[in-house]
């Protein structure tokens, strides 16, 4: 089974094909610096003198352009911000910043804007191999054609090819590099803050922060202090709302399909509009509506006081005595606001549900109840189980919710995470309100770990992703 | 032979619209019957009347002389293979043939025996584990068989079984299915709409027709004596010309006057007159029934040729090619003639 593993497990398969890949790479650099043109050999420290030799000008000159933009960013140093980005910011990244600064007077060093541009400069480093590494295959193929007998292909060849047979690279460039600067860089902006002290003392520019290690994760999952004995309550808690969350929309939408479905059940459509309606109303507005209906002068409680089942204004969000009032009443809305999506896509599934299983389960003496679970809640779990997850998922991340019914309220006095507060919700009240940006960035990554691993370990063990092709 | 399933009078309306009106029948053990029509024409309605999915307007079922109407469809002897087969995705084999078996909590040991009997019935040893997804059209079709079978039923329903699998398959399928119904010693009630399946597998077929029962007989009866119009074209090929029955044995049709072997019409009675393609022998013009080929088709075992006799096209089955525009006169024997009533309703 053990010289198996690469072919069951897909990270050590990841691992050797990159390494392979590397190690043919780097034969391949070899093989072309040995076996080239002297065109190509110079390219290997020229970049496009390999093009230029095989009087393709154009590319040559885009090539060697590129190295001269590339190094001289790299020795000049541009700065923005007082910051430069080019091999000092390599020196400011590893520093964030020498200059302390005065209260009044000097600026200190930027630190957020030196970490940012040592990223920015890895990731152009990054570029430029891969250029560099493109200059030298383009003039070793050059090389090639003209071993073969044949001519070196003309720029306009290449440009039309880009259009046609590479039309694809044209189409992705764009898309790697949208997703290079705006999902990519801030994503490890963000992780490498987390190994930072920029806590709510430090504003860029006037005061510096620096690399701390681990010391921030340390302080959340193994220590005693503060900010642990904030965090696992307000995970658990999340946990606890992303699973009854799902579940109760989910066997509730369930429930409400089968009724609605009954064959003795009149004015199907109009039911179901009624339901639709709360999905076309804005979710904001019916959670903001939800509030002042609980709130303390509101509705329901002018109502309660009115008929004389209690005697002062009864709390439902914010203000609740216990922690568990708050709970319910929020897994409570969120249910009215999270039943109509499972409901239709339940009733769509149900109607699909093939009539001729029903039968051939009642020839075999099955009753109703039998054949619900025997037939009919396979078939609704199979079809649901990706639902389900994203939904878990997505209870996990939910914000608006408890950020408009309670703020994460009711509060522990001198704690700044809220009895009703998700992860998301203490994430935001952490950065936004208090500045402890370093901490907030280690609980986005571990709110990150989980929801991914969660959810390709669910996702891969489902029948739905196993089965792809069953019910059809 | 016993009979096993009566049906007297049965009507049947979905929504103002009479399916099955006026239907008397009767099903004898171990008999291979076929209900055999066009696409709406009530078989399979017929059929769910029998399995107790559908409940007749009027009229009566019974099984072994004992009304079925207040039997659910699990309390009768009776077991259905559906079109579509309906066997349940998530299940495996062996736990869609048990099915039934669990729900009425037999011993482990008979289910397990019960479900490898079944499999080697339908020639699918050793399938237990396997998936339904993975297995192809035919089967699962056999798998659906198995189920249905499994709970021994007296009487199997099958609607239109073989519909959905490729013609090859499909024939061999009709020749293990009159196998297993011999094999198995019940009654199998078989609905299709493709004569041939029927006039191949069946010891009975009942032809229908918007409804109604136009004939039933054997094969051999249904084809070589059509009661009228419709079957005679809805079975296999046919010529079908408009005649007078002048006297026993004398039929007057395209001008001329045939010895035949048909009687007891009324004198001069206008009938409907059957010639089956293979039935007709072409001979060079002579001038009695004369033509001209117009057209010629190689099907194999024989020449589908079409011959046109003053405007009407007649199709001869033969294992002589013609040359196309070759003149021609139509011969048979006076035994090819089948004279039938004419009757408004079925033309």
């Amino acid at each position: 089974m053990d010289q198996d593993v690469s072919k069951h497990n897909g990270f050590i398969r990841f691992i050797q094909n990159t390494m392979n890949s590397v190690l043919s790479g780097g034969k391949q650099y070899i093989t072309r610096f040995k076996t080239g043109s002297i065109g190509t050999k110079m390219s290997h420290l020229v970049m496009g003198s390999g093009n230029i030799y095989h009087k393709q000008f154009a590319k040559g000159l885009i090539f060697l352009g590129l190295q001269v933009l590339f190094l001289s960013i790299f020795i000049f140093n541009p700065e923005i911000n007082n910051t430069p980005i080019g091999f000092k910011a390599l020196g400011n990244f590893i520093t964030l910043g020498t200059e302390e600064g005065t209260l009044f007077g000097a600026l200190a060093d930027n630190s957020m804007l030196m970490l940012l541009f040592g990223v920015v400069t890895f990731g152009l480093i990054m570029v430029f191999i891969i250029t560099y590494l493109t200059n030298i295959k383009s003039a070793y193929a050059s090389d090639l054609l003209v071993r073969s007998g044949a001519k070196p292909t003309t720029f306009k060849d290449d440009v039309t090819a880009l259009f046609d047979s590479r039309f694809h690279v044209l189409l992705l460039t764009p898309t790697i590099i949208g997703v290079l600067t705006f999902t990519i860089l801030p994503t490890l902006f963000m992780i490498f803050i987390a190994f930072t002290d920029f806590d709510r003392e430090v504003r860029p520019g006037l005061n510096l922060f620096k690399w701390v290690g681990f010391e921030n994760f340390t302080a959340i999952f193994t220590g005693t202090g503060e900010i642990a004995e904030r965090f696992f309550p307000v995970l658990g808690w999340t946990l606890i709302w992303a699973f009854f969350a799902t579940f109760t929309c989910y066997i509730a939408g369930i429930l409400l399909a089968l009724v609605i479905n009954k064959r003795t059940v009149k004015f199907k459509k109009l039911w179901r509009t009624v339901f639709i309606l709360t999905i076309a109303l804005p979710q904001f507005i019916s959670l903001l509506a939800m509030q002042q209906i609980l709130s303390e002068h509101g509705p329901v409680n002018a109502a309660l006081l009115n008929i004389g089942l209690i005697d002062e204004p009864f709390a439902f969000l914010s203000q609740a005595k216990t922690a568990t009032t708050a709970r319910i009443s929020v897994l409570t809305i969120n249910l009215w606001i999270g039943v109509p999506y499972t409901m239709l896509m339940t009733s769509g599934i149900l109607m699909n549900v093939p009539k001729d299983t029903y039968e051939a389960a009642q020839i075999d003496g099955a009753s109703k109840r039998q054949a619900f679970f025997n037939i009919t809640a396979p078939y609704i779990i199979f079809i649901t189980t990706p639902y389900l997850i994203t939904s878990f998922i997505g209870n996990i991340t939910s914000f608006n919710i408890i950020f408009l019914l309670t703020g994460g309220e009711p509060n522990v006095p001198g704690n700044i995470a809220g009895k009703t507060d998700l992860l998301v919700t203490w994430l935001y009240r952490l950065t936004i309100e208090e500045g402890d940006v370093n901490i907030g960035s280690v609980i986005a990554i571990f709110t990150f770990i989980i929801t991914a691993s969660a959810t390709l370990i669910s996702y891969r063990r489902s029948k739905a992703y196993k089965e792809e092709d069953t019910f059809q | 032979m016993k009979k096993l399933i009566e049906i007297k009078d049965l009507t049947k309306s979905f929504d103002d619209v009479q399916v099955l009106s006026n239907i008397n029948l009767y099903i004898r053990e171990n008999e291979f019957i076929t209900l055999l029509g066009p696409s709406g024409c009530g078989k399979t309605t017929l059929l769910r009347l029998i399995g107790g999915f559908e409940f007749p307007d009027s009229g009566l079922i019974t099984f072994e002389g004992k009304d079925l109407k207040s039997l659910p469809p699990h309390d009768r002897k009776i077991n259905t293979v559906f079109q579509k087969y309906a066997l349940f995705p998530h299940l495996n084999v062996f736990h869609n043939i048990a099915f039934g078996l669990k729900i009425k909590k037999l011993p482990k040991q008979d289910i397990d025996d019960a479900v490898k009997n079944v499999l080697k019935l339908v020639k699918l040893e050793g399938f237990e584990d396997r998936n339904i997804k993975t297995l192809s059209g035919g089967q699962q079709q056999r798998v659906a068989i198995a189920r249905a079978v499994v709970n021994k039923p007296r009487l199997l329903l099958l609607d239109e079984p073989l519909a959905a699998l490729d013609l090859k398959l499909r024939q061999d399928m009709q020749y293990e299915l009159k196998e297993m119904q011999r094999a198995l010693g019940i009654t199998f009630i078989f609905v299709t709409h493709d004569q041939e399946e029927a006039l191949t597998m069946s010891d009975t077929v009942v032809v229908m027709r918007d409804g109604e029962i136009l004939q039933i007989g054997t094969p051999e009866d249904i084809y070589n004596e059509p009661k009228n119009r419709f079957v005679a074209s809805f079975i296999g090929e046919s010529n079908i010309v408009a005649g007078v029955m002048i006297k026993d044995y004398l039929v007057n049709f395209e001008g001329f006057q045939f010895t035949c072997v048909d009687k007891g019409f009324d004198p001069n009675q206008d009938v409907d007159v059957v010639i089956r393609p293979e039935d007709i022998e072409l001979v060079p013009a002579k001038g009695e029934i004369d033509g001209v080929v117009t057209d010629m088709i190689f099907k194999g075992v024989h020449y589908e040729i079409i011959v046109d006799v003053k405007g009407k096209e007649y199709v001869i089955h033969s294992i002589n090619p013609q040359k196309i525009g070759a003149k021609v006169s139509i011969t048979f024997e006076p035994e090819a003639i089948h004279v039938m009533e004419k009757n408004a309703k079925f033309t």
